[in-house]
C-alpha cells in the first residue's frame, strides 16, 4: 500500500512531468500511520495486540500442557492444588512425586494454569476480532446505504436500528446461549446482531454531511454513477470511523465474552479468560488466596481491553481533534 | 478631541510553525464623534487590532510593545477588573457573526434588561423602560423584546445585537464585519440604522469591514490595513476620490459598480506576505504593479501627504501620475502571482500573451466545441441552447413515517413556480435575488441535480426529464457547475489532479498521457501556472482564490457547453475575486460558453452578464438586458434591489428604501403578485389577478400589474409605503 502510483506523461511531445497520484487508500494508510505516531498509547494497544495475536497463533508451542487435561503424578493421582514453582517448599513436589514446572500452579483437578492462559488468548481474539469485524462491516454498510439513499431505505435501517438500541445486551446472549449449544460464536452472532447499532447511527450521520458537500455534487455534475460516489467518494472518508468502532468493538467483544463465561454460559470445551476466572470462583480459589489463579486471566483481560481503548482513542483524537483540547 | 489613540502597536500570535507579527506597528488616532471605517482583506490584522484594544486577545495572542490610549488612560495599564469595568461600559464592541451570539434559550427582552440592571445598575422597571427605548431606537417593535433568538430573522438578530452595544451609553463602538453575509435589503437597513444613530447619539464609531462600499456608506474617514500595518488614512471625501496608496488603488477598481460599470475590474495579484518572516522592504512590494528597486528594501512610514492624510509609499509623491495609470486593468495583470504554498514562487511576465496562445491552439481542436466557438453568440434568436417552460420545483418537508408519528403535517415549499426563459449559445445570464428566492434551486434544475416537478427544460432541444443512461452521459458532458465553496468542492482527499482527472475517466478517457495533457492546458487556461506544480497539491494547500481557479477548471475539462456559477466569489477575499471574475468571463468568450451566474450581487451580475433575470419568491418577476435592467428598473421589486446595493463612492446617495426584510417562507402559492406582501405599489389587483408579462422590443419582460390593464387600479398604500 506504500507503493504509490506515479503519474508520468509528456506534455506536447516535450516536457516529461512526473508526480505523485495521490490516492483514497494511500491517505487512508496515512491517517492509520497518524494515529500510531502521534500517540504512543495508541501504538501501546498496538503492541499488546501484536503480543497477544503471537501467543494465540502459537500456542501449541508455548503451553508445556494441554490446558483441558487434569494432570496425575506417578501414582497416577491428580496434580491438584500445586502452587507455583517459584511459591513452593522445595522439595516438597518431589515427596509426591512429580515435578513442579508450573509457572502458575494447577487448578483443583489438576490441570495447568499457564497453559490455559496461554490457550486462552485464542478465544479471546477469536471473538475479539470476527466481532470487531461483523461490526464495522455491518455497521459500515448499514450506514452507508442509509444515509446515502435515504427515504423508505434509511427509515427502515435506522427503525431496526432503534429495535437494536432497545434489546438489553447481556441478557440478549443468555437467550441466544440457551436456545444453541454454549459456544464462543454465540458472542460474535450477539454483537453482530446488535451492536451495529452505534456505528451505523455515527456512520450515517457523517455519510449525510458529506452527501451534501459541494465536490460530491461536482462529482455527480460530471457523470459519475451512484456507486462510483459512494465508493470513491464517500467510503474512504468514513473508513477511519469503522476502524474506530472496530477497535472498540475487539474490547467489548473480549469483555462480554468474559461476562458471559463468568456468568456460566460458556462451553466448558473452549478454554477462555473469563472461563478460567468463573472455574477459579467456583472452586473458592479466592478463598484460598490462591491469586496466581485469578490475577492474570484478570490482567489479560484488562490489557486487551485496554488496548483497544487505546487504540480508539488514538483514531478519536485524529479524527474528532477539537477532543484533544477537553 | 481624541477619545482614542493606539501608539506603535505591536501584537504578536504565537503559533506551531513560529511567531506571527499580526499587528506591526501601528498607530491610530479616533476623534470623538468620528466614524473610522478600517478596511483591508482578511488576515491584514484589522480583528487582531481590536480584540488588542478590548484585550479580548486569543491565549496564544501577546501585545508586545505599544500603548492604547483610551480618554487619556493606558490600557494597557489597566487592571483585568477596571478593564471589565470598562469593556462594554465605555467601549462596546459587536464581533463578528454577532447575531448568533444572542443566548437561543432566554428572550431577547430578558437578555437586554439583564445586561441594563447588572452592568448598568437601573432597577427593573427602569431597565424595562430603556429596553424598550433600545429596541425602538434600532427600528424594532417593543412587542419584540419577549421574543426568542430564533423568532428572529436574520436582520432582526443584528438589530438587537446593535440595541445590546449601545444599551450602556458607550463612547466607542467598535464593530467587526456587522454586515456581511447579509442579503443587500437587510444590509442597507442595518446601514441606516448605523447611519443614524451616529447622527443621533453622535456616537464615535470604528468599523472594520473587507467592503469599502460599507465604508462609503457610513463612515466619514477610511484607515486601510495591509500585512499587520495601516497604509493609509485619510478622509473618506479624499480617499474614494483619489487614494493615495497602490493598495488603496487596487481595492477600489477591485469593487465593481452600479454607478459607474467600468470594463474590466482591476484583480490585485498575489497574496500578503508571510507574517512570520515579513519582508524588510515596503509589504505591498510583491503585488504592486508599481514596484521600484528601492521598494524591496526601504520600509516605507506612514507620513503625511497632504491636508490631514497620510500614506505610507515611497512614490506617493508621484500618485497623481500614477493613479491615471492604474486605470489600466493590464498593469496589475503583469505582477501576477503564482505561488503554491509549497511550491516555487514564480513572476509571470508574459503571461497575458501566453494565455491567448493557449486559446488559439483550444479553439483549433476539432469536434464539437471548435464548432460552438464558430457558431458564437453573434448568430440569431434561433440558435437556443436552454429553453425553460413553465418550470416548477416543489419540495415536501416534515411527513415521513417519523413526522406521521409526531402528528407533523406534511408541507410543499414551492421553490420554482413556472419560470420561463431561453439562453442562446454563448450567452451570459444573471440570476439575482434575495436568499430563498428560488434562485439556486433553479441552478440545480438547469444542471440536472434536481428533477423538475413541472415543466420542460430543454437543452439543446432535448428534455432534461427524459434522460437516462448514455443521452445522460452526454448531456453531463456538456453541462457543468461551478460551486459557491471552494474549500468543500473539491474532495481533500484527492490530489488536484485526481480531482480533475475523474472527469475525463467518467467520460471514458482511458489514456493517461491525454487525460495529463488535457488536466494541465485546463489548468493553464485559468491561470493556474506553472501548471505542474499544482498536479500533486492537495486542496488545503492552496489559497481560496487558487481552489476557485482550480473548481473552474474542473468544470471546464470536459470542454462543456454550458456553465452554472452558484455564488462563484461570494466566499472570496475582495483583491482575489476580480482575478476569479475575469478569468470566468474571458473563458466564456473565448469558448462560447452560455453561463448562468447565480448571485445575490448585482453589480456582480452587471459586470459578467449579457441579461439579468431577477427573481422573486420562486417566480422571475423581471428579465432583460443588464443595462436596461440597472438602469431603468420597472419592477418595484427590482428597483428596491438595487436602491439597496451599496455604491463605493461617499458623493452618491442611495435612493430610500421603499421596503422591509424578510422574504415570506414559500410553503403557500398566490393567487395574486406573490410580491404584494412587500410592495410598496400595491394595488388591489395585486391581491386577486396574476400579474401580466409586459415586454417591450428589447426582450425586457416585467411582471408585474403597474404596466398592464390593471394599472389604474386603486392604491393600497400611500406614498409613505404604509397602509392606507
Amino acid at each position: 500500500m506504500q507503493q504509490e502510483a506515479m503519474v508520468r506523461g509528456e506534455l506536447r511531445g516535450k516536457k516529461t512531468v512526473q508526480f505523485r497520484q495521490g490516492s483514497a487508500l494511500r491517505q487512508l494508510w496515512e491517517t492509520n500511520l497518524e494515529v500510531f505516531q502521534r500517540d504512543k498509547l495508541a501504538l501501546l494497544g498496538l503492541f499488546i495486540f501484536a503480543f497477544f495475536t503471537l501467543v494465540a497463533v502459537f500456542a501449541p508451542l508455548i503451553a508445556p500442557n494441554d490446558p483441558l487435561t487434569p494432570l496425575k503424578d506417578a501414582n497416577g493421582d491428580w496434580i491438584k492444588d500445586v502452587v507455583p514453582y517459584w511459591m513452593a517448599v522445595p522439595g516438597e513436589d518431589e515427596a509426591e512425586g512429580y515435578v513442579n514446572t508450573f509457572h502458575l500452579g494447577t487448578t483443583n483437578i489438576g490441570r495447568d494454569i499457564f497453559s490455559q492462559l496461554i490457550y486462552g488468548s485464542r478465544a479471546a481474539l477469536l471473538v475479539g476480532f470476527s466481532a470487531a469485524i461483523a461490526v464495522a462491516v455491518i455497521g459500515t454498510v448499514v450506514g452507508l446505504l442509509a444515509g446515502y439513499y435515504g427515504g423508505w431505505i434509511d427509515t427502515l435501517l435506522m427503525r431496526a436500528a432503534d429495535v437494536a438500541f432497545g434489546i438489553p445486551f447481556i441478557p440478549f446472549i443468555i437467550v441466544i446461549s440457551a436456545f444453541f449449544d454454549p459456544s464462543i460464536w454465540n458472542v460474535v452472532v450477539a454483537m453482530a446482531v446488535l451492536l451495529w447499532r452505534d456505528s451505523s447511527r455515527v456512520i450515517r450521520s457523517q455519510v449525510l454531511v458529506i452527501k451534501e458537500q459541494a465536490f460530491v455534487s461536482a462529482a455527480k455534475v460530471s457523470g459519475a454513477s451512484e456507486l462510483r460516489i459512494i465508493f470513491v467518494y464517500i467510503a474512504p472518508s468514513i473508513l477511519p470511523l469503522s476502524f474506530l468502532y472496530g477497535t472498540l468493538a475487539i474490547a467489548w467483544a473480549i469483555l462480554t465474552e468474559a461476562s458471559v463465561s463468568f456468568l456460566g454460559f460458556s462451553d466448558p470445551d473452549t478454554i477462555s479468560w473469563g472461563y478460567m476466572l468463573q472455574d477459579a470462583f467456583n472452586s473458592l480459589a479466592l478463598s484460598r488466596e490462591a491469586f496466581y489463579w485469578i490475577v492474570p486471566p484478570g490482567l489479560c483481560i484488562m490489557l486487551t481491553v485496554m488496548a483497544g481503548f487505546f487504540i480508539g482513542r488514538g483514531y478519536e483524537e485524529v479524527l474528532f481533534p477539537r477532543l484533544r483540547r477537553m | 478631541m481624541t477619545i482614542l489613540s493606539i501608539r506603535n502597536l505591536k501584537v504578536d500570535y504565537a503559533t506551531q510553525d513560529g511567531v506571527v507579527q499580526a499587528v506591526d506597528g501601528v498607530s491610530l488616532d479616533v476623534a470623538e464623534g468620528q466614524h473610522l471605517g478600517l478596511i483591508g482583506e482578511s488576515g491584514c490584522g484589522k480583528t487582531t487590532l481590536l480584540k488588542a484594544i478590548v484585550q479580548v486577545l486569543p491565549r496564544n495572542g501577546r501585545i508586545v510593545a505599544g500603548e492604547i490610549n483610551f480618554k487619556g488612560t493606558d490600557l494597557l495599564q489597566l487592571s483585568r477588573t477596571d478593564m471589565r469595568q470598562l469593556r462594554w461600559r465605555e467601549i462596546a464592541t459587536i464581533p463578528q457573526a454577532s447575531m448568533d451570539s444572542l443566548n437561543p434559550v432566554q428572550r431577547v427582552g430578558k437578555q437586554l434588561t439583564k445586561l441594563l440592571s447588572v452592568r448598568g445598575g437601573h432597577d427593573k422597571r427602569a431597565a424595562k423602560r430603556r429596553a424598550v427605548d433600545l429596541f425602538d431606537l434600532v427600528g424594532l417593535d417593543s412587542d419584540r423584546l419577549s421574543h426568542y433568538p430564533h423568532e428572529f430573522s436574520g436582520g432582526m438578530k443584528q438589530r438587537a445585537v446593535i440595541a445590546m452595544a449601545l444599551a450602556l451609553e458607550p463612547s466607542l463602538l467598535i464593530a467587526d464585519e456587522p454586515v456581511t453575509a447579509l442579503d443587500v435589503i437587510v444590509q442597507h437597513q442595518i446601514l441606516e440604522v448605523l447611519r443614524r444613530l451616529e447622527e443621533e447619539l453622535n456616537l464615535t464609531v470604528m468599523l472594520i469591514t473587507h467592503d469599502i462600499s460599507v465604508v462609503a456608506q457610513v463612515c466619514d474617514s477610511v484607515a486601510v490595513m495591509y500585512a499587520g500595518r495601516i497604509v493609509e488614512q485619510a478622509d473618506a471625501g479624499p480617499f474614494f476620490a483619489s487614494p493615495a496608496h497602490p493598495y488603496s488603488l487596487g481595492l477600489q477598481q477591485a469593487f465593481p459598480n452600479l454607478a459607474r460599470p467600468r470594463d474590466q475590474l482591476v484583480s490585485i495579484e498575489g497574496y500578503p506576505p508571510d507574517l512570520r518572516e515579513p519582508p524588510t522592504g515596503c509589504r505591498f512590494a510583491e503585488r504592486c504593479p508599481f514596484v521600484l528597486d528601492a521598494c524591496h528594501s526601504d520600509d516605507p512610514q506612514l507620513q503625511l501627504v497632504g491636508a490631514d492624510r497620510y500614506a505610507a509609499c515611497l512614490r506617493s509623491s508621484e500618485m497623481d501620475a500614477l493613479r491615471l495609470q492604474a486605470e489600466d486593468p493590464a498593469l496589475w495583470q503583469q505582477v501576477e502571482v503564482v505561488q503554491a504554498t509549497a511550491g516555487p514562487q514564480e513572476t509571470w511576465g508574459d503571461s497575458a500573451s501566453r494565455a491567448q496562445d493557449g486559446s488559439a491552439e483550444w479553439a483549433g481542436q476539432p469536434g464539437a466545441y471548435a464548432d460552438a466557438v464558430a457558431t458564437g453568440s453573434d448568430s440569431g434568436a434561433d440558435d437556443i441552447l436552454l429553453e425553460l417552460r413553465d418550470v416548477s420545483k416543489r419540495f415536501k418537508v416534515g411527513g415521513g413515517l417519523a413526522g406521521l408519528l409526531r402528528g407533523d403535517k406534511e408541507q410543499t415549499v414551492y421553490a420554482v413556480n413556472n419560470i420561463s426563459f431561453s439562453l442562446r449559445r454563448g450567452e451570459s445570464l444573471g440570476l439575482a435575488g434575495e436568499s430563498g428566492c428560488g434562485k439556486s434551486t433553479t441552478g440545480k434544475l438547469l444542471v440536472k441535480l434536481l428533477d423538475a416537478s413541472d415543466g420542460e427544460i430543454d437543452f439543446d432541444g432535448v428534455d432534461l426529464t427524459a434522460l437516462d443512461g448514455e443521452n445522460l452521459l452526454g448531456f453531463r458532458r456538456r453541462a457543468q457547475l461551478m460551486f459557491q465553496n471552494p474549500f468543500e468542492a473539491l474532495n481533500p482527499r484527492f490530489t488536484l489532479y485526481r480531482s480533475l482527472t475523474e472527469p475525463l475517466i467518467i467520460h471514458g478517457w482511458t489514456d493517461e498521457n491525454e487525460r495529463l495533457e488535457r488536466v494541465v492546458e485546463t489548468l493553464d487556461r485559468v491561470n493556474l501556472r506553472p501548471a505542474e506544480v499544482f498536479l500533486d497539491k492537495y486542496p488545503h494547500q492552496l489559497s481560496g482564490g487558487q481552489l476557485q481557479r482550480v473548481v473552474l477548471a474542473r468544470a471546464l475539462v470536459l470542454q462543456p457547453d454550458f456553465l452554472v456559477a452558484d455564488e462563484p466569489v461570494s466566499m472570496l477575499d475582495v483583491s482575489v475575486r476580480a482575478g476569479i471574475l475575469n478569468t470566468t468571463r474571458r473563458l466564456a468568450r473565448e469558448l462560447g460558453l452560455a453561463t448562468v451566474y447565480i448571485s445575490h450581487d448585482l453589480s456582480l451580475l452587471q459586470y459578467t452578464c449579457d441579461r439579468i433575470a431577477i427573481m422573486y419568491l420562486g417566480e422571475i418577476v423581471e428579465i432583460g438586458p443588464s443595462q436596461q435592467i440597472i438602469s431603468n428598473p420597472q419592477h418595484p421589486y427590482t428597483q428596491a434591489l438595487i436602491a439597496a446595493v451599496p455604491v463605493p463612492d461617499p458623493t452618491i446617495e442611495n435612493p430610500p428604501l421603499r421596503i422591509r426584510e424578510g422574504v415570506p417562507r414559500p410553503t403557500e402559492q398566490f393567487i395574486g403578485c406573490p410580491f404584494s406582501q412587500r410592495c410598496p405599489e400595491v394595488m388591489e389587483a395585486c391581491l386577486s389577478v396574476r400579474p401580466p408579462q409586459v415586454s417591450d422590443d428589447e426582450g425586457h419582460i416585467t411582471q408585474c400589474h403597474l404596466y398592464g390593464e390593471h394599472s389604474a387600479s386603486p392604491k393600497l398604500k400611500d406614498s409613505n409605503g404604509t397602509r392606507a
